[in-house]
């Protein structure tokens, strides 16, 4: 909200610059967003007397002037038509500053400049360029009889102002206007608050000139009217024209502007009927079960949902309450008697009725906050004595105050004791009093340890002792409560398992050489519906645009995305991992019936893994690069030993003992043309669930003593059909070769037409050691022709000779 | 007999080999059968018998140098040999780039974060990213109709209107967890909890519809706002040097009450300004009732910054997409 200088100052004798103003505001929770000078006293400007206007000698648009400014005669080259010889003209000289803003947010400031081999010292102005209008046509022309050398702001009545823009939290009806803005400060300051004089006028309920009613007091708590007889609409004068327009209002006519300016001045938003357009006399406050058709003051025809509140005349509907009048009624030139209307609407049914309408007023803004309900009578009266003031008729003697629901104002107890627990400080009830001293509270009864106040009904916000506490806090300034010194020595806790095991995850990516993405986590359908079922899905209901549709059920997408995005601008290689939670549906829930929320890590390699370079050709990435990895993942992790892998559906399943950790895949050609990547990519992902849970049951690591024996290798190859996998080879070969195995691996790989097109050789060595003695042929040998045996027997292989 | 063996070492030592043919002339002149110390050899038979003994050592030493000075010159001269390198054995050629792991800034930026807070005794908890109404809004004291719960702000991920069927979010904040370890842990609490965070709002290089939070719990018997000021103060001073200048200001947060902004100047002296960095504020006794807390026996201070943010401030960083398109220009600028 904008905030006038002056106009603050009417209320009180504030000793503050403009600026420190501002930093005071910030500090007692009025937080100061922009702060900027309305309109400009024009120094440097003054009269000038144009003696002579010549062509430009290169440029068809260009004068040459000599300029009289009183004590010199200038030069200034000018490119408005009308200038002309003997002209009275306001002219800015060599230094001074318009009030235009520059790009870079400054003002401009006059240099003496050359235009086109030309010297020009100082400009001859427009209306617009001094701020004193919108006119660009021409340079203004004064009255000749001004003396040359005139500072203009003798000559017009100049306003200014500093306006500094306000963040009103929503908790802060009470500083929507001028006056609790001042109020605050004043408590802040200790000044004296000097609030507009306003004489009450007489209450009734009826009245011979409009019949008032209220059909839905819940949400319309009270209605207060007045007649303005035999008024003359007209333009505002100069002062009120002044204030508005420097808080960015833009004048209407004397009756609006009043209405406005009382609004900002007290904060209670007003509306003016033309009197002989209400029909029926009459005016009710009600809402409709049905949609209604209605056109608001913007011209824009709406249709308002059922429950919408309006202000209806004896015929039709004349405004939607707290939000925007219509056209019908609205005060126009031909306007002679007024009906002026203080409301007091219920705020949550004009916060859904703006937004609903995505209409967001003035007024809206301070009822879907919560104005005084208390407020309407003095407002319209204060209204209208100013409308009277600036627009002539008659005021009725009375004032129609219909006031259904009334709010009473709440007392509140403050504790000496909570106070000083909360904010840790040491101050008394009577210090207390003395910080909120200015807010109007009124005290009701104190004691040395409580004080009980009245609080008043422009304060909604202050509910319970804590609010209280907040504005002791806040108007003692929180900058000012003395820290201790240092913390206190906390014996911390041990971090959980969890957080232990993230943590432990992220490092060993890191070790590998892998980068760490972070990728959305809310996905398009279209993307979602690669990796599964869509109605499995966990999606969003209102998402604002539709990439944002579904959460992501595996972090797959966010990698091949990032890999297309790095392809794209000429990447060589992508090496990438990701931690983070992917969702779906399953009565597996984790936290929310039906909702199954994991954290996944997810290795991803595709492109070169070698650039070419004179040490190697380039070398692309193979999925054995990634099982590598992966390896020493869970050899980092303690789980290597525990560790399998079943081929599935072309994919590699990790599991640890029984238990699926997760896959190994080269991501099929398919998906990846959906995101145009040519490159091979191989990912892995596993759930860190069950990383963790696996962990959990896992014994703790101990150390084993380094074998007193050597090992014994043997080596043999096997004719095997292609069809069969080396992982089930080996399973079987660990299956028959007892413990004494310690590793198992292929060391050739071999197919040709000398063993027939449908078959291949694998070789293994197996490595033996026995813990107890140094194994030699003779005890290896029978586990051989075992594992051989069984070979021939489940896969018909044949051993190599 | 011993001055001709002194003047042999003499000449063994003077002898001057700096190619591979002075070398062979060099073994031809006093070390192959014929030569000059064979020969010496030859003439110990001369040599009277009591003489023999000191006459053979000193052949013998002369002997020893001729061999160990031809064995250091060959050796010598074929290391020297090898000046002519193969092309690639110059080392200034480059190596193969090496493969670095890195953590992604926002990791960084909350380790840096969290590694303060466990200096300052914290611990860290987690929580989901689809949250239920109740501990997203309602026990952190937003009423019914606050204008955060708008669709406009809000994802909903389930609506119903099955009474007993909660509305389901994506979390707003990461303040929910507060309320799933205040439901959990008996006070004292003192933990960090940070976090994937949604609003649903249009991106742009200011906004995205997703960022990641911390946020820090503190509730014991005893806790104040003058607490709570001096672990702000005591973080911005381990994060942004002892120097760095601050400001608290009033603000409003549903769920605390009173609640405080932090400013710090960002800048110099000169031409900075005041940035907000973090809200903090002390629970809110509704948020103390709703997590089974009793507010008349415990207080306690909650605060909370964007990762994002604060990151960007770090990097200088204009465009908070960037952390999201994960160009490996950008993250191989986070080593």
């Amino acid at each position: 909200m904008k905030v006038s200088y002056n106009w603050l100052k009417e209320f009180i004798d504030l000793p503050l610059s403009p600026a420190e103003t501002a930093d005071k505001l910030t500090l007692i929770g009025l937080e100061e967003e922009e702060s900027f000078e309305y309109g400009s006293s024009l120094p440097g400007v003054v009269v000038g007397e144009v003696l002579e206007a010549k062509q430009h000698p290169n440029a068809d648009r260009l004068k040459v002037c000599q300029v009289n400014l009183g004590d010199e005669t200038v030069q200034i080259v000018c490119g408005a038509p009308n200038v002309a010889a003997g002209q009275k003209v306001p002219v800015a000289k060599v230094g001074s500053t318009l009030p235009i803003k520059l790009d870079d947010g400054s003002f401009l400031k006059l240099k003496k400049a050359k235009l086109r081999g030309e010297t020009s010292q100082g400009m001859i102005c427009a209306e617009d360029e001094l701020g004193l209008g919108t006119d660009h046509d021409g340079i203004m022309v004064l009255d000749e009889n001004l003396t040359p050398g005139t500072p203009v702001s003798e000559i017009f009545d100049l306003y200014t102002d500093h306006i500094i823009d306000i963040a009103i939290t929503p908790n802060r009806p009470d500083a929507t206007c001028h006056l609790g803005v001042a109020r605050d400060l004043a408590a802040a300051l200790n000044l004296e608050l000097k609030k507009p004089e306003v004489s009450l006028s007489k209450t009734v309920t009826e009245s011979d000139d409009i019949k008032v009613s209220i059909e839905n007091t819940e949400k319309c708590h009270r209605f207060v009217g007045k007649m303005i007889k035999g008024v003359e609409i007209k333009e505002s004068p100069k002062w009120l024209q002044d204030k508005l327009m420097a808080i960015g209002s833009r004048p209407v006519n004397n009756v609006v502007d009043v209405t406005n300016y009382v609004m900002f001045e007290l904060g209670q938003p007003l509306h003016a009927y033309d009197y002989d357009e209400i029909r029926g006399k009459e005016i009710t406050v009600k809402d409709f079960e049905t949609v209604v058709e209605f056109e608001t003051l913007d011209h824009v025809k709406r249709k308002c949902a059922p429950g919408t509140l309006f202000i209806c005349d004896g015929e039709s509907p004349v405004g939607i309450a707290g939000v925007m009048g219509g056209l019908y009624s609205e005060v126009s030139d031909k306007t002679t008697n007024i009906f002026l209307e203080g409301a007091y609407f219920d705020p949550g049914t004009v916060r859904k009725t703006a937004k609903a309408e995505t209409l967001q007023t003035d007024a809206s803004y301070r009822f879907e906050r919560g104005i005084d309900p208390n407020l309407q009578a003095l407002a319209v009266e204060r209204a209208a004595a100013l409308i009277q003031q600036v627009a002539g008729g008659e005021l009725s003697d009375d004032i129609i105050d219909i006031h259904p629901v009334k709010t009473e104002k709440r007392t509140l107890t403050l504790r000496k004791s909570y106070l000083n627990r909360l904010l840790g400080t040491n101050l008394s009830i009577n210090e207390a009093i003395e910080i909120m001293d200015g807010l109007e509270l009124e005290v009701v009864e104190k004691t040395e340890e409580s004080v009980t106040y009245s609080i008043p009904t422009f304060r909604p916000d202050l509910e319970r002792e804590v609010d209280l506490i907040e504005e002791v806090g806040r108007l003692y300034d929180y900058n000012k409560i003395e820290a201790p010194s240092h913390g206190i020595f906390v014996s911390t806790e041990t971090f959980s398992p969890w957080e232990l095991l993230m943590e432990q995850i992220r490092t060993i990516g890191v070790e590998l050489g892998y980068r760490e993405i972070y990728t959305n986590s809310l996905i398009s359908e279209k993307e979602a519906s690669h990796f599964g079922e869509l109605d499995e899905m966990v999606t969003t209901l209102n998402p604002l645009t539709a990439d944002m549709t579904t959460l992501r059920p595996s972090l797959l997408h966010g990698v091949l995305k990032a890999a297309a995005y790095n392809f794209n601008r000429q990447a060589g290689g992508i090496r990438f991992f990701e931690t983070g939670n992917v969702f779906s549906q399953s009565q597996d829930f984790s936290y929310h019936e039906g909702i199954k929320e994991q954290t996944h890590v997810l290795f991803g390699l595709s492109g070169l893994r070698k650039k070419e370079h004179w040490t190697s050709k380039p070398v692309a990435y193979s999925i054995f690069d990634l099982k590598t990895d992966i390896n020493a993942f869970f050899v980092k992790l303690g789980l290597g030993k525990s560790l399998s892998f079943k081929e599935s559906d072309g994919k590699l399943d990790v599991f640890l003992r029984k238990n699926l950790l997760g896959t190994i895949e080269s991501v099929s050609k398919e998906l990846r043309k959906t995101y145009d990547i040519a490159q091979d990519v191989f990912v892995a992902e596993f759930s860190i669930n069950a990383i963790h849970s696996a962990l959990q049951k896992q014994k703790d690591f101990k150390y084993t003593s380094i074998p007193k024996f050597p090992p014994f290798d043997f080596d043999f190859a096997v004719i095997v059909d292609k069809t069969i996998s080396a992982g089930t080879l080996m399973d079987a070969i660990k299956n028959k070769a007892g413990n004494n195995l310690q590793k198992l691996d292929i060391f050739d790989v071999f197919e040709g037409e000398s063993i027939g097109s449908d078959k291949k050789s694998l070789a293994f060595r197996l490595n033996f050691i026995d813990p107890n003695k140094t194994l030699n042929i003779k005890e290896v040998e029978p586990i051989i022709n075992r594992i051989v045996k069984a070979l021939e027997k489940q896969f018909g292989a044949q051993l190599r000779g | 007999m011993i001055d001709q063996i002194k003047d042999l070492t003499n000449e063994i030592q003077s002898y001057a080999v700096s190619t591979k043919d002075e070398l062979e002339s060099f073994r031809l002149e006093f070390l192959s059968r014929n030569g000059r110390v064979q020969s010496m050899f030859k003439n110990l038979g001369s040599v009277p018998k009591e003489e023999r003994g000191m006459v053979g050592k000193a052949m013998n030493e002369a002997k020893l140098l001729a061999q160990s000075k031809f064995d250091d010159l060959k050796s010598k001269l074929e290391s020297s040999d090898q000046q002519v390198k193969a092309a690639i054995d110059d080392i200034t050629l480059p190596a193969p780039e090496p493969i670095i792991g890195s953590l992604h800034p926002l990791t960084q930026t909350l380790a840096e974060m969290k590694n303060i807070f466990y200096r300052l005794g914290f611990t860290i908890s987690d929580g989901p990213e689809v949250e239920d109404d109740f501990h997203n809004f309602t026990a952190l004291n937003f009423p019914p109709n606050h204008p955060a719960r708008d669709e406009q702000d809000t994802f909903f991920v389930r609506k119903s209107d099955d009474p007993n069927m909660m509305d389901l979010v994506l979390r707003t904040h990461t303040s929910p967890v507060q309320i799933r370890l205040m439901e959990n842990t008996k006070p004292p609490i003192r933990s960090i909890m940070p976090g994937r965070v949604y609003r649903n709002e249009a991106v742009s290089p200011k906004s995205y519809f997703l960022f990641h939070q911390v946020e820090a719990l503190y509730v014991d018997e005893n806790v104040s706002v003058a607490d709570l000021k001096e672990t702000l103060i005591t973080f911005v001073k381990l994060m942004y040097g002892s120097n760095v200048k601050y400001r608290l200001r009033p603000g409003f947060f549903p769920f605390t009450e009173p609640s405080l902004e932090m400013d710090i100047w960002w800048g110099s002296e000169k031409d900075g300004k005041w940035l907000e960095i973090l809200g903090s504020g002390m629970v809110d006794p509704n948020v103390f009732k709703a997590a089974g807390v009793d507010p008349e026996k415990y207080t306690g201070f909650a605060w909370g910054m964007g990762v994002e943010r604060i990151s960007i401030l770090k990097y200088g960083i204009d465009d908070i997409r960037t952390f999201y398109e994960n160009d490996i220009r950008f993250l191989e600028q986070f080593n």
